[in-house]
């Protein structure tokens, strides 16, 4: 069943890219079997995982040799799995068929769909490797897809560059990634993430083996889910195509650096220093993103920022120990992400633009879309019934438990950057609902009427709506993730709920009092800083991406300029050198036998000095 | 007699040979001056013999030798001498410069060079 | 007595004297050069298909006496460690010799040229194939021939001068190194006296620790010359970048991997002086991949910009090669062996792209491939990023197996050096990434600013095919090369 779910999606893809270009239909209806077949594989073996008392079932006995310990070639589906799977595959269904409608008649669609086949299957892999290295096999191709992907309009140049940006960041985490995996491997004896797991469990890893991994993989989780310090990469990688974004944020890519700490937890939890890093960094990345994602004026920017607050919400909760209420978010957060970005490609579909600024008075002409946006910002914001309601509330009640006993400190900390962002979230959510649907229609592209867009584009939309609506009471199931659901923490529920509808209702109060004008005109000259991201990148140019331009520039330059001139010189010694000797062979016999006299005598007084011992 | 008196004979013979073939610009003469290295050889090597009482006297067989070869060089020698009178018409050793080694005109040599 | 060595060493030979035989039919010369290279592959896999089997020994060995008076024997036998570099020999000769088919070298005499190609393929196999010093010395040197006349003569037709002083600049620079590697065969027979391969491991307790420091110092001159390792890498941008495309496969699948071979064989020779100067070649190693890359960096030339990548890639499998242990072994020889095919690859398809456009300065090539002839773009795409080393495809293996050698160093080596050269490593890695990206967003994406040129001909994907075949082979089963066993036959050496 594993290997139904890979091969199907990469038997499309490969399908797609080789006769895809002899018919149109052929590339979208293959994408769309594809995936069906694989979300159906995923469903069977979600079915089998949630199951009571299910054990984890392993497939695959290949193995590499390394000439240490050996890599295995090991696929292992337990309910953590099970769900990831399911999510997406689920999302990359509804992604196939939402692009059929919204890039019908684009010439690259056979890679298109090809590579977003390839990026699930590479998801699936991730989620499903019982190996580091076949884990890291699925992240890295995960991450070349991705930079595809984002690049599919090769011709923007936003879209090349958020490209590149986008793999050489998570490239780089990945290095560090690499070496966590080598320091596990040998601190745990296997690759074997089961046995790793059982090791950490056991108390087999030391403290500071179990630092020295963490911390290493903490970096490639770091950059693959757009925490600070590498998080800048997320909101540029906006260019690619509206669904890809939904399919990164959704489902896969950013999804995989929560699940592979929620994996990895039990070492996690070995090494304070790790947890401690782990929770400030996710306190920082939850508020700063924010923050930006309150100021941005770009849809899909608002809706990129928010996916990394709320992945930071994840790692708040697994920095405490909270296993399920992270990967509950996840789940939830998967669900609500992909209708919002879904719906915001619908909108961007209608007006031709992805600037708030160009939007405006939405809701009459795209009742369908506003509905389920609707929906989805609310499931966002924290709202009850809604999923995302459930699933922070775990979060913040995680927190609240760890701040009573346990780790007080980090658990303080987490409960009030939580309660904080969780107003921040719903003022910046309001703020893009109203500036999206409500007041005047903004910008100069009036002259085309917005419309509703095609049902193949709803289809889905309605779907994850329905979802985020009836999916708390899922999310919450007691027993679920082989955890007891976490208690309600009424007290924290109040609290986030208030603080929830205050940052509303503030957005709605400026959102008036400015005549309907953009809410955050409202922070004065804190807006201009937050909508330039506090020129992180600015500080990233200067310090890093220029300095290793100089750098490069000056190897260039030793090579073309000093290596040249010493090798140069090594000629041209050689040449004069010819010369000198050239120079004494001049025809005249009497000194070549000059020479050949004072040689001799030399050698007698030579001799004759040294003596004939 | 003494050893020394033929060693410093020849040595001054010797001498007045190697200074005669580096110095002077007359072939002939240069010729001479081998002739007279030859000779200071032939005379150690008959005094050494003397000196040794050699039982095979192989130092005056082998001076007998080196009359022979001096006898033929010295013919070879005026051989390539006239040769040069009759094509140069001079024997100016200093002038006879044909085996310098001179650029020839290699364009491609000539730029790898330069480069 | 001619074992199947000899005639996979034979045959290419054979051929070239026919192809010189049939130098007035131009097409003909072209497929009789395929039909003995296809012959030569079918030949090479047999041997190597045998090391499987095998307990880890030499298989297809033949030992007669040569040159008595010299101790010098005609040993001939692959391992575990060589059948792979023979087939991946074999098969860049083919794909060399198929690309001629159609397309005629800029200036003209193809036979020629098809026939220094098959001569270099029989010299380059008698290389790995050699078990005896001097004639591995006699093979080593032959390479050079053919190769300085293909860069010499068929190089840039735009530069004369410059293809000569380039041709030159390698040969010069691989005989000093050469010579000095002679020198070291040389001490190793005065102090073991033998020239046998197979027997000198075990012969190495006779040798003092002064001589082995020095052989090892004199072997990683000789065959850094060759590799090259950082700095002796001054000659490998200019031959690359003037030799014709055949040349560049060849130089970089086939020869650079003399050097890297020569190392990996024959410092086990020296095991005590190998330890003492493994660190100095480690640390070589990491100053090239990040040196490389940072060249990459800024380079306007595609061909130079591959040549570097080798110079980086190179630094991988000499990292590997300094760990001294099993696990090094095995990576540096996988790391070659992915290297030689990705490397062929990128250097064919930056051909073709030359072939169309006339030049590869990044200037002159334009933009957005991908829209002007997108077969080609996507070929470029593909073998750039098999070369930053995606997991997958055969690149990452061994890069990875590299850094993780690098992590667990022999017990004699100091652990924390090495911890810093598998950090730097890893940085060189994403430097990496960020060149051919760079790359691949200045040449195959952007808006078209030229006209479209020819797409990928039938007989190029011909030629391709069978190292795309091969990198994603390698990477999606690199149990072809990493089988349990493939480790420990290597350690039966010693």
């Amino acid at each position: 069943m594993t290997l139904l779910v890979l091969l199907s999606l990469l038997i499309a893809a490969i399908l797609s890219v080789a006769v895809g270009h002899r018919d149109d239909r052929l590339p979208p209806l293959l994408g769309v079997v594809g995936a069906m077949v694989a979300w159906i594989g995923s469903v069977l073996i979600g079915v089998q995982q949630w199951g009571m008392g299910a054990t984890a079932a392993s497939t695959g006995t290949g193995q590499v040799a390394t000439g240490g310990l050996p890599i295995s070639v090991t696929l292992r589906v337990d309910q953590l799995s099970a769900s990831m799977l399911v999510l997406a595959t689920s999302v990359a269904l509804l992604v196939q068929v939402y692009s059929v409608a919204y890039l019908r008649g684009d010439p690259r669609y056979p890679s298109y769909t090809a590579f977003v086949g390839v990026f699930t299957a590479a998801m699936a892999l991730v989620v499903m490797a019982d190996d580091l290295f076949v884990l890291l096999v699925g992240w890295e191709v995960m991450g070349v897809c991705s930079y595809v992907l984002i690049s599919h309009h090769w011709e923007l140049e936003p879209a090349r560059s958020g490209a590149v940006k986008a793999f050489v960041m998570t490239r780089l985490g990945d290095i560090g990634l690499l070496f966590g995996f080598f320091v596990l491997g040998k601190a745990a004896g296997t690759y074997r993430i089961s046995e790793i797991v059982a090791a950490a469990r056991g108390g087999e890893i030391t403290g500071h083996e179990a630092t020295a991994a963490a911390l290493l993989v903490l970096c490639g989780v770091v950059g693959k889910s757009a925490q600070f310090p590498l998080h800048s990469w997320l909101p540029d990688a906006m260019p690619g195509p509206t669904p890809i974004s939904a399919l990164i944020h959704a489902a896969t890519m950013v999804a995989a650096g929560v699940f592979l700490v929620a994996r990895l937890l039990p070492v996690f939890g070995l090494s304070d220093v790790a947890m401690n890093l782990l929770a400030a960094i996710a306190c920082l990345t939850m508020v700063g993103s924010a923050l930006f994602a309150l100021a941005a004026d770009d849809l899909k920017r608002v809706l990129a920022w928010s996916t990394v607050s709320q992945l930071a919400y994840m790692f708040a909760a697994l920095s405490l120990g909270g296993y399920a209420a992270g990967v509950e978010h996840l789940l939830s957060h998967g669900a609500f992400k992909a209708l919002l970005f879904l719906a915001a490609g619908s909108v961007i579909h209608a007006v031709g633009t992805q600037r708030l600024d160009g939007m405006g008075g939405l809701r009459t002409s795209m009742p369908v879309t506003f509905v389920t946006m609707t929906i989805g910002f609310a499931a966002l914001a924290g709202l009850p019934p809604f999923v995302g309601f459930f699933s922070k509330d775990a979060v913040l009640g995680v927190a609240a438990d760890q701040a009573a006993n346990g780790s007080a400190a980090r658990g303080w900390l987490v409960l009030v950057v939580g309660v904080l962002v969780a107003g921040l979230t719903s003022a910046y959510a309001t703020r893009a609902w109203l500036m999206t649907f409500f007041g005047p229609r903004r910008g100069h592209a009036t002259d085309v009427a917005p419309h509703e867009s095609s049902w193949l584009m709803l289809g889905p939309m309605v779907v994850l709506a329905g979802l985020s609506v009836v999916g708390g009471a899922a999310v919450v199931k007691p027993g679920f993730l082989g955890v007891d659901a976490e208690g309600a923490h009424l007290p924290v529920v109040l609290v986030s709920l208030a603080v929830a509808l205050g940052g509303a209702a503030v957005t709605v109060v400026q959102w008036q009092r400015l005549r309907r004008a953009d809410p955050a005109l409202a922070l004065g000259r804190l807006r201009p800083v937050l909508a330039r991201e506090a020129r992180y990148d600015d500080l990233v140019g200067a310090l890093v991406v220029r300095p290793t331009g100089w750098a490069a520039r000056f190897t260039r330059l030793n090579e073309e300029d000093v290596v040249e001139t010493y090798v140069g010189g090594v000629d041209s010694s050689g040449q004069w050198a010819a010369r000198l000797v050239r120079w004494t062979h001049n025809g005249n016999a009497q000194r070549y036998v000059t020479a050949v006299v004072i040689g001799a005598v030399a050698v007698a007084v030579v001799i004759g000095v040294v003596g004939p011992s | 007699m003494p050893l020394l008196f033929p060693l410093v004979v020849s040595s001054a013979l010797f001498g007045i040979g190697v200074y005669v073939v580096l110095a002077r610009r007359h072939a002939v003469l240069v010729l001479m001056g081998v002739e007279l290295m030859l000779n200071a050889v032939n005379l150690n090597l008959v005094a050494f013999d003397a000196w040794w009482h050699d039982t095979f006297d192989s130092g005056q067989v082998l001076a007998l030798f080196v009359i022979a070869i001096a006898a033929a060089e010295i013919g070879l020698g005026l051989a390539i001498v006239l040769v040069v009178f009759r094509t140069h018409r001079h024997v100016d050793v200093d002038n006879l410069r044909e085996l310098a080694d001179r650029d020839a005109p290699d364009p491609e040599r000539v730029a790898g060079a330069s480069s | 007595m001619i074992g199947g060595l000899e005639i996979i060493i034979g045959l290419p030979l054979l051929g070239a004297l026919v192809v010189l035989l049939l130098s007035r039919r131009d097409t003909v010369a072209a497929w009789v050069g395929v039909a003995f290279g296809s012959a030569t592959l079918a030949g090479s896999v047999v041997p190597w298909a045998a090391t499987i089997d095998d307990g880890g020994g030499y298989v297809a060995r033949s030992d007669t006496a040569w040159i008595r008076a010299l101790d010098v024997r005609w040993a001939l036998g692959l391992d575990r460690l060589s059948a792979p570099l023979v087939v991946l020999t074999a098969l860049l000769s083919w794909c060399c010799l198929v690309a001629l088919v159609r397309r005629a070298p800029s200036c003209g005499a193809r036979p020629g040229l098809v026939a220094l190609v098959l001569v270099l393929e029989s010299a380059s196999i008698g290389t790995f194939a050699a078990l005896d010093l001097i004639v591995f010395f006699v093979f080593f040197e032959l390479v050079l021939i053919p190769m300085w006349f293909v860069i010499a003569d068929w190089g840039d037709e735009h530069d004369p001068v410059g293809r000569r002083r380039a041709a030159t600049r390698f040969l010069v620079t691989t005989v000093t190194g050469s010579a000095l590697m002679l020198v070291g065969f040389l001490l190793l027979h005065a102090r073991t006296g033998t020239f046998d391969v197979t027997e000198l491991p075990s012969r190495a307790g006779q040798i003092g620790a002064g001589t082995q420091v020095l052989v090892a110092v004199l072997f990683l001159l000789g065959f850094g010359a060759k590799v090259p390792v950082w700095p002796l890498h001054f000659w490998l941008p200019d031959a690359h970048s003037k030799a014709p495309t055949v040349g560049s496969v060849l130089l970089a699948g086939v020869l650079l991997k003399l050097g890297t071979y020569g190392l990996l064989r024959f410092w086990a020779d020296v095991p005590d002086g190998a330890v003492r100067v493994a660190p100095y070649l480690g640390a070589l190693g990491v100053v090239g991949i990040v040196y490389g890359a940072l060249a990459c960096l800024a380079q306007t030339d595609l061909k130079r910009l591959i040549a570097y990548s080798s110079v980086g890639h190179m630094g991988f499998v000499l990292l590997a090669i300094s760990t001294l242990t099993e696990q090094g072994r095995l990576a540096a020889n996988f790391a070659n062996v992915a290297h030689g095919i990705i490397t062929a690859l990128l250097f064919f398809v930056v051909g073709a792209v030359k072939d169309r456009v006339g030049t590869t300065e990044l200037a002159g090539i334009g933009r957005a491939l991908y829209a002007r002839a997108p077969h080609l773009g996507a070929a470029f795409g593909f073998a750039a990023v098999a070369s930053l080393g995606l997991p997958g495809l055969a690149g990452f293996w061994g890069e990875m197996l590299s850094m993780l050698a690098a992590y667990s160093p022999a017990a004699a080596l100091s652990r924390s050096t090495y911890v810093v050269f598998m950090v730097v490593a890893g940085l060189g890695a994403v430097l990496t990434t960020a060149y051919f990206v760079v790359a691949i967003r200045r040449v195959c994406q952007g808006v078209p600013d030229r006209d479209a040129v020819g797409d990928v001909g039938r007989d190029e994907w011909v030629a391709w095919s069978p190292l795309v075949a091969s990198v994603l082979a390698l990477g999606i089963f690199p149990v072809i090369m990493l089988w349990s066993g493939s480790a420990s036959a290597l350690a039966g050496r010693r």
